[in-house]
């Protein structure tokens, strides 16, 4: 783009001379601001809440700031019902998840996009359709599925089906069909194996997508609450999001404070995420949108 | 057929563990749905085939109205406070001249954060010592009991999904935005078009298409809703917030009717059935990926 005409927007040069398109204009920003602050506000007073004493975060009118600060809570929230075990738990599901959709769905959607498939177009069908298929819809045959393969309280539960995915699937398919056929040919004559072109030239240019996949991944497995909560029956086989749902929010014998320390615990990881991998979560989103 | 076998065989077996998964963790269920949806599920006494049973159960009940009813009231509350939100912020900010990235990312944040983090921060945004009652207080108001009265449980609902998901919607109208040639509007300007003509006539039609996905994606989304009401209010008070996906879950984990609730996942695919299939075809290319 041209940066000329890419230095105007619908407003031109011209209308920030108006003083009513300016007035407006201001006015909008300042909207713009107010929401910015309404969407820090959560954050900012979960993390000050999680520095108060006890009886500060109940305290009418709120209060903003806490006296003192009580990096103890953090200690204590550490402590509390051993979040390090839950942690664990995440932590292998979320690692599971992404090495059998990584190599799983990868496969397919080089098969997919370079390999000879017999009916192709029906394998795509059949992966295709599930979309039409609104999830909660099958929740409970998808419960009485994994008990009757004897799948419940096994991690299994969370990794297989994770591959089960034909967003992503069309999301590494689409993507892989933008490498040309040359390097796959090219690297057959020299005697490379299948396995090789997708391993050795399929993955390592498509490194991006693969990170969007990841981090996709990763935020459906961290988020995830309700339907672990489901499959493990038993409560130490828990991710951390099951975990802090039955055992910290309800909770009365727990103080806030401590309750939101433990908020602000589980919060670290995704935004830690999204600064380190920000252009690749955009990417992902949008990736029809640019294009189309 | 050697033949064939030579020429295929990588392509399929790189295919094969795919088929295994989608096969065993998605046809299966769906299509166990269906049958289940037909039986009495017991596994202690085995499965009984009841005809329509299910169904005549499900739809005597005097709660499915009411959780029918708490849905869509719940769809049309995410369409008037929810919907518009992403699009007005959308061309803003794609108006910024200075720190645009810097306040698409900060309008983002709320995204990131996981169900669990959003329902103990907004529990206590709105105790009846939180920081809106707080406001409210401030301003010489009454206090509102936002989570324990039938009238406000549901909106309240809302307005924190508004604040976590609004960041989502938001990106992708940017993103369309941008595609839409500059040139466009310096034609109309010189012709003479307004600041809100262009909007009207440029902006908006150039993300009609992503509009009209997304007003879609967010009936089908909303239409299943449970979660927060789940977590936020248990379906309470007094039945305020049971929407039709939270009865599901009931049926099947509290009462053990694996069957009627499975008749009711197959009523609530035969309605959404139409709207995904609209929604498929609309999509063609794949617009929207998440």
């Amino acid at each position: 783009m041209k940066k000329s005409i890419a230095e105007r927007g619908i407003l031109s040069p011209y209308d920030y001379k108006k003083p009513t398109v300016l007035a407006v204009y201001a006015l909008l920003i300042l909207l713009v601001v107010i929401a910015a602050l309404f969407t820090l506000y959560p954050y900012t007073v979960t993390i000050l809440n999680s520095l108060k004493a006890r009886e500060e975060v109940f305290v009418f009118p709120v209060q903003y700031w806490p006296h003192h600060l009580k990096w103890h809570n953090y200690a204590e929230a550490w402590k509390f019902l051993q979040l390090w075990h839950y942690l664990k738990n995440t932590i292998f599901i979320v690692a599971g998840n992404m090495a059998f959709s990584l190599v799983i769905i990868g496969l397919a959607a080089f098969s997919l996009a370079h390999l000879e498939v017999p009916k192709r177009r029906w394998f795509t069908m059949f992966f295709m359709l599930t979309l039409l298929i609104p999830p909660s819809t099958y929740i409970i045959p998808n419960f009485l599925n994994l008990k009757s393969l004897g799948l419940l309280n096994t991690f299994w539960a969370f990794w297989l089906p994770s591959a089960a995915n034909a967003f992503n699937l069309l999301l590494i398919r689409s993507f892989f069909g933008t490498i040309h056929k040359e390097l796959f040919e090219s690297a057959r004559l020299d005697g490379a194996s299948e396995l090789r072109c997708f391993f050795r030239i399929a993955v390592p240019l498509s490194v991006p997508v693969l990170i969007t996949l990841l981090i996709f991944t990763f935020s459906s497995s961290w988020n995830d609450w309700f339907w672990p909560s489901l499959i493990m029956q038993k409560e130490n086989m828990y991710p951390l999001a099951s975990a802090v749902y039955k055992y910290v929010i309800p909770s009365r014998s727990i103080d806030w404070n401590v309750k939101f320390a433990v908020l602000v615990l589980l919060l670290i990881p995704p935004v830690l995420f999204f600064v380190f991998f920000q252009k690749y979560i955009v990417r992902g989103m949008n990736l029809g949108a640019v294009k189309g | 057929m050697a033949k064939w076998i030579k020429k295929y065989r990588w392509g399929l077996l790189f295919l094969l563990p795919e088929i295994a998964v989608f096969l065993l963790f998605l046809w299966v269920p769906i299509v166990r749905g269906i049958v289940y949806s037909f039986e009495k599920v017991d596994f202690v006494a085995g499965i009984q085939f009841v005809g329509l049973d299910n169904y005549r159960d499900i739809l005597s009940r005097s709660e499915i109205l009411q959780s029918v009813r708490n849905s869509l009231y719940y769809m049309v509350l995410c369409v008037l406070i929810g919907f518009w939100v992403p699009c007005l912020f959308a061309v803003i900010v794609s108006e910024l001249r200075r720190f645009q990235g810097f306040a698409r990312s900060l309008l983002y944040f709320p995204t990131l954060v996981p169900s669990v983090a959003l329902y103990g921060m907004w529990l206590w945004f709105y105790d009846s010592v939180g920081p809106f009652n707080s406001f409210l207080a401030s301003l010489g108001l009454d206090k509102i009991p936002f989570l324990t009265d039938t009238h406000w449980a549901m909106p309240s609902i809302v307005l924190m999904e508004t604040w976590q998901q609004f960041g989502g919607a938001f990106i992708i109208y940017i993103a369309g935005m941008a595609g839409i040639p500059r040139d466009l509007y310096e034609a109309a300007e010189i012709d003479g078009a307004g600041v809100w003509q262009r909007i009207r006539h440029i902006t908006l039609p150039g993300i009609r298409h992503l509009l009209v996905l997304m007003f879609i994606m967010q009936l089908i989304a909303t239409s299943q809703a449970y979660q927060s009401q789940q977590a936020i209010t248990d379906g309470g008070p007094v039945n305020a917030t049971l929407t039709y996906g939270l009865m599901i879950i009931r049926e099947a984990f509290t009462n053990l009717n694996y069957g009627t609730a499975s008749a009711m996942g197959v009523l609530m695919l035969i309605v959404l059935g139409g709207l995904s299939v609209l929604y498929m075809r609309l999509d063609k290319d794949g617009v929207i990926s998440r």
